[in-house]
């Protein structure tokens, strides 16, 4: 019955555990919380996958040589465990070979990037804003057409990377702001955890619970680097630039401001600036901090607990008999 | 001095000159500010030519070396590469991470104009380098 238990609850956190994340509100108010429990499902998730098809495995092999399985539990049972297994072999391998690929992929893509970044930025300031940007270690300007700005992560080297257009639409404050944010995803390493949640949309792109997730970590993510960024240069230049930068070109009338960035300008503003002090809200907030940390650290470890462990003494005991 | 500024002094060398450039001439160009050996101009060249920024021609016993594209081809290229990365054609990769995401179809659609304009300019009339 182990390997039932483990597809059973592989499918919940594959499916409707995701899916209820995704629409939870109270995740923006801890985002740093709410990513280490959307990881913690992820590895759930997969160890229980492997867990489903490593128990049917021994469930078809370890009784005694041969197929007395088949004699003793019957056609069903013995069809259903062989295609459980087969079943999680083709998950698993899929998934390591598309996140090996998606790995492979981005590296390329980032290191080719920085290439062309370190030997195709301005060198010359024209401003004053200019001057201080361009002494920043690490930042580049790239001359030319488009608002561009973003980081490009890597262990050979990180870069910061702003366009003329944003720096002649943001105020000296509001590119401080913007360079903030970018270093707080570089300090973090944010790329590692949207990789992974990459991979696993890469992998599974047809189950809708992929596409949701990576969106809402992504947003989790932007979230967690506009939390560094307010605490340095406040969050009215931050909520200024992302307008600025999110809202449409040229300017017909109405502003095309992405989904994404109002949720995060909206969320400035509603909470305090300096709220990481001990204030009226402060409190709560850490509790549900608390609370999901929790969540997480059992959503990893009971399965394992529960099921793994009763299974991992079975086997035992039969290898060691 | 770091090996990417040189990439970049030797880029601009090639850029300016207007015409493919031979080993020596680069080295005499550069070695005019500082003091440079001649093969380690040669590793340079090698380098960006293995990074497709620079063609490499053989004319006799020598190779001749130009931009494989306009500087401001090439931050057009890098632009529009960036920006790729948002709109969602290239999401599979997390290559880079953007400030914000906004109207990423319409900017990359502009960047596009940008860089097909800068393209047909080029074609059009003053050709700098072989092609
Ligand atoms: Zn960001």
């Amino acid at each position: 019955m182990t390997a039932v238990w483990f597809a059973a609850l592989a499918l919940l956190l594959a499916g409707p555990v995701p899916a209820a994340l995704a629409r939870a509100r109270w995740t923006w108010q801890v985002p740093r919380a709410a990513l280490v429990l959307w990881q913690s499902v992820a590895l759930a998730a997969v160890l229980a996958t492997l867990g489903a098809g490593l128990a049917s495995l021994t469930l078809l092999f370890t009784e005694q040589p041969g197929f007395p399985f088949l004699a003793r539990h019957g056609l069903l049972q013995t069809t259903l465990n062989g295609l459980t297994s087969f079943l999680v072999a083709v998950v698993t391998v899929r998934f390591w070979a598309v996140a090996l690929l998606v790995g492979v992929r981005t590296r390329r893509r980032r290191n080719r990037h920085r290439e062309m970044v370190d030997l195709l930025h301005r060198r010359e300031s024209t401003g004053e804003v200019d001057r201080a940007v361009l002494g920043e270690s690490g930042v580049r300007v790239l001359a030319g057409p488009g608002r561009a700005a973003y980081c490009v992560p890597g262990v050979r080297g990180n870069r910061v990377v702003l366009s003329d257009g944003v720096l002649q639409e943001l105020t000296a404050q509001e590119v401080r702001a913007v360079l903030a944010h970018e270093r707080a995803h570089l300090r973090a390493r944010h790329d590692l955890v949207l990789e992974g949640f990459t991979a696993l949309h890469a992998a599974f792109p047809r189950l809708v619970s992929s596409r949701s997730a990576l969106d809402t970590v992504r947003l989790l993510v932007e979230m967690l680097a506009d939390d560094a960024a307010r605490r340095r240069a406040g969050s009215l230049p931050l909520a200024r630039a992302l307008v600025q930068l999110a809202s449409a070109p040229g300017g017909d009338g109405e502003m095309a401001v992405g989904a994404d960035a109002a949720t995060r300008v909206r969320r400035l503003a509603q909470r305090p600036a300096g709220e990481c002090g001990a204030g009226d809200r402060a409190l709560p907030r850490r509790g549900l901090a608390v609370t999901v940390y929790a969540v997480a650290a059992v959503v990893l470890l009971a399965p394992t607990a529960a099921i793994a462990l009763p299974w991992l003494l079975t086997s035992w005991d039969f290898l060691t008999r | 001095m770091a090996l990417g500024e040189l990439e970049r002094d030797v880029m601009d060398r090639l850029w300016t000159a207007g015409r493919p450039l031979t080993v020596r001439e680069v080295h005499e160009e550069l070695a005019t500010h500082r003091k440079i050996a001649y093969t380690t101009v040669m590793t340079v060249l090698d380098r960006l030519a293995k990074k497709k920024v620079v063609r490499q021609e053989r004319e006799g016993r020598a190779f001749r070396y130009s931009p494989a594209a306009t500087q401001e081809q090439m931050i057009a290229g890098l632009m529009l590469d960036a920006l790729g990365g948002v709109s969602g054609q290239d999401d599979r990769q997390a290559a880079l991470v953007h400030f914000v995401g906004g109207v990423s179809a319409a900017e990359a659609a502009a960047l596009r104009e940008a860089l097909d304009a800068v393209t047909a300019a080029e074609a059009a009339g003053d050709t700098t380098g072989p092609t």
